[in-house]
């Protein structure tokens, strides 16, 4: 999910800024990516995921803090309502309101779908600072389908513990809003590709409202995030996210 | 002229040295003793890995929906989505003659909690009293008891159990993708806790009532994931699950019927491998020996120069100078063949019907991902013994061609002369 964010909140930075035609590809990806940094955030969003076996909507309420931490709390359906997700320096917590107690993730699961959708837990936590994980270079200027965009691609540094072969991303230069990713693995297949859209205005800035998440595999498959209320530079301290938090249940 | 008279000559050459001569059985005896213990405790441990690799927790026979394996996923239940009949599907596998015992089963992957510490498990769902019939990981649980249905209870293993730090009576939670998409999490109280010896399944099993683990994962009772069957023996698992194939497609079921030997496909090579191995066991020990009792044949030939040279020069030709040569070497390797079976024998039925524990020495060890136990046991297999007794008096033949076609070459006049 924090792909998401980051996706979300480069949005964010980069739509004020103006006369920004000579930024080098780093400069434009790092407002892709810095963005969510130092805000925080608190929005409502549902969830759509569609599988081979079945299909479920979760309404959550989301807040966040940084690229560091951040709180989902479901809201729908009624059986799990109150299940949430602590994500805290890397480390994921969930809590399970029916049992009242609270799992840390171990490591080895950190590639495990969160909440049966086709982000990985490990999508919540790592710390996609793509500027300092990737190389990252133009691969396409110009027209696509009527639109002007780059096309940018992000090869891991050599040093960089990230999971994904390379990154293509396309980013709309009339705006900066990004269009899609695609993820690739480490023998260059094509992974899942996220796909960006309904760009309005949420919390006074220009967001793409649905992230749609469609893994390469599994053609039939997909988890649609769409966020319904947004706000931002809200009043969050780092101790509000916390375990007691997380128990609590409100 | 007849045979008689060269092997007679052959024979009591034996008694010429009779301790040389017993020396030098006992080291073929002992080669043979050597060639039939490595051979009968191999196949000794390729037997205990067979029966811990069928018989410790998987069965002889998996039955799976066709779909089932590799992937394993938790909607591919035998019938596929509208599930089956259960009791009636086991009742099916038990008709057969060679079926011994059944056993349902579900399987999910989950998250087993308690307190900070969380793994990552293998979640079994079984029918208490029939997987006791199949499986013997329960027989002997190290603390507590198997599991009732209905009462949030469960077993794990040694493994896990350190890892969480629980022991029996504490509660545990386990989190788990449903069949619908939901997380079903409950608490469970470890009943009891196993031990199998394999470090995987001790550190990753967690096994709850078939019932129980249906409902955390709300998947319907008529679904489940494996029919577990133990059958007569091992060895019959082909033909049965053939047989099993028969009786149950009549039913429309898109069925697997897996044998052991198709699903540890490692362990039926591996035996393979280290029945390919046996004739090398031949080779290096008889290879061993043959140049002992050469040298035995090779000095009491020179020994005989004179006598062999007046035989010569009596008329009797090279031929039958060898034919006594190798007399003697063959009437040596029948002598050591009866010792060699002499001290075997003892040895081997002791160590087969009463293995020793070695424990002391080694802990478990798992070998293909099959456990065997730390004990000296020994299979008796008469085709071994035979090929050994075979290879023996072909090596004592072998060693004595070079020292009988040097004692056919003795120049009678050089020899008698003394030089």
């Amino acid at each position: 999910m924090k792909p998401i964010f980051i996706a979300l909140v480069a949005v964010l930075t980069v739509n004020g800024v103006t006369g920004a035609q000579e930024l080098s590809p780093r400069e434009i990806m790092d407002r892709v990516d810095r963005v969510l940094r130092g805000s925080s955030s608190h929005g409502m969003a549902t969830m759509q995921v569609t599988t081979e076996n079945w299909e479920r909507q979760m309404t959550m309420e989301i807040w966040s803090l940084g690229t560091e931490y951040s709180l989902v709390r479901l809201r729908a359906p009624q059986k799990e309502a109150g299940t949430a997700t602590l994500m805290a320096d890397k480390d994921i917590w969930n809590y399970l309101p029916k049992v009242d107690r609270t799992i840390k993730m171990p490591a080895s699961m950190m590639g495990g779908a969160w909440m049966g959708s086709h982000f990985t837990n490990d999508d919540l936590v790592k710390e996609s600072q793509l500027v300092e994980d990737y190389n990252i270079e133009i691969a396409y200027e110009g027209d696509r389908d009527g639109v002007t965009v780059w096309e940018f691609l992000l090869t891991p540094l050599p040093e960089a513990a990230v999971v994904w072969g390379h990154l293509e991303y396309q980013v709309r230069q009339q705006d900066y809003m990004p269009l899609w990713a695609r993820y690739y693995d480490e023998d260059g297949e094509l992974s899942r590709t996220m796909t960006f859209s309904e760009f309005i205005d949420l919390g006074g800035r220009l967001v793409p409202a649905v992230m749609d998440l469609q893994p390469a595999d599994k053609p039939h498959e997909r988890t649609t995030m769409r966020y319904e209320t947004l706000e931002f530079d809200i009043d969050l301290e780092r101790s509000f996210f916390s375990l007691q938090t997380l128990q609590r249940q409100r | 002229m007849s045979e008689k008279p060269w092997f007679r000559i052959g024979w009591r050459n034996l008694g010429r040295h009779r301790k040389r001569t017993m020396l030098t059985a006992l080291g073929l005896a002992v080669g043979y003793f050597a060639a039939v213990f490595t051979i009968g405790y191999s196949e000794g441990l390729m037997a205990e890995m067979v029966e811990n690799a069928t018989g410790l927790v998987s069965g002889q026979i998996e039955i799976h929906d066709a779909e089932y394996r590799p992937e394993r996923s938790l909607y591919d239940t035998i019938g596929g989505r509208d599930g089956v009949n259960v009791t009636r599907l086991l009742d099916g596998v038990s008709t057969d003659p060679g079926v011994v015992a059944v056993a349902p089963r579900v399987y999910a992957g989950g998250l087993i909690s308690s307190g900070e510490s969380t793994s990552a498990g293998m979640l079994m769902g079984i029918d208490p009293e029939r997987e006791l019939t199949v499986s013997r990981f329960l027989d002997e649980l190290v603390d507590g008891r198997v599991p009732e249905q209905g009462r949030n209870e469960l077993v794990i293993g040694v493994e896990m159990a350190r890892q969480l730090a629980v022991g029996v009576g504490d509660d545990v939670i386990i989190v788990a993708p449903g069949a619908d998409g939901s997380m079903g999490n409950d608490l469970y109280a470890v009943s009891g806790i196993f031990r199998t010896g394999m470090p995987e399944l001790d550190a990753s099993n967690a096994v709850l009532p078939l019932a129980d683990l249906q409902t955390l994962l709300t998947l319907d009772p008529s679904r489940i994931h494996e029919i577990a069957v133990t059958i007569q023996n091992p060895w019959i698992a082909n033909d049965t699950a053939e047989r099993l194939a028969a009786i149950l497609n009549p039913d429309d079921l898109d069925l697997e019927v897996a044998p052991w030997t198709e699903l540890n496909p490692i362990i039926v090579e591996f035996v393979a491998l280290i029945n390919a191995f046996y004739g090398i066991v031949f080779v290096i020990v008889f290879g061993v020996a043959i140049f002992g009792v050469a040298n035995t044949m090779l000095m009491s030939t020179y020994e005989r120069r004179r006598e062999i040279a007046v035989m010569l020069a009596m008329g009797a030709t090279p031929g039958s100078v060898v034919k006594t040569v190798l007399y003697e070497a063959g009437a040596m390797g029948i002598l050591a063949l009866a010792l060699g079976i002499g001290i075997s024998l003892p040895l081997m039925l002791w160590w087969n019907i009463a293995p020793i524990d070695l424990s002391r020495l080694y802990g478990d060890l798992t070998v293909q991902g099959a456990l065997l136990r730390p004990v000296l046991r020994v299979e008796l297999n008469l085709a071994y013994w035979i090929w050994g007794g075979v290879a023996l008096v072909a090596t004592a033949l072998l060693a004595a061609l070079y020292p009988a076609a040097r004692a056919a070459r003795i120049p009678p006049a050089d020899a008698l002369s003394g030089l």
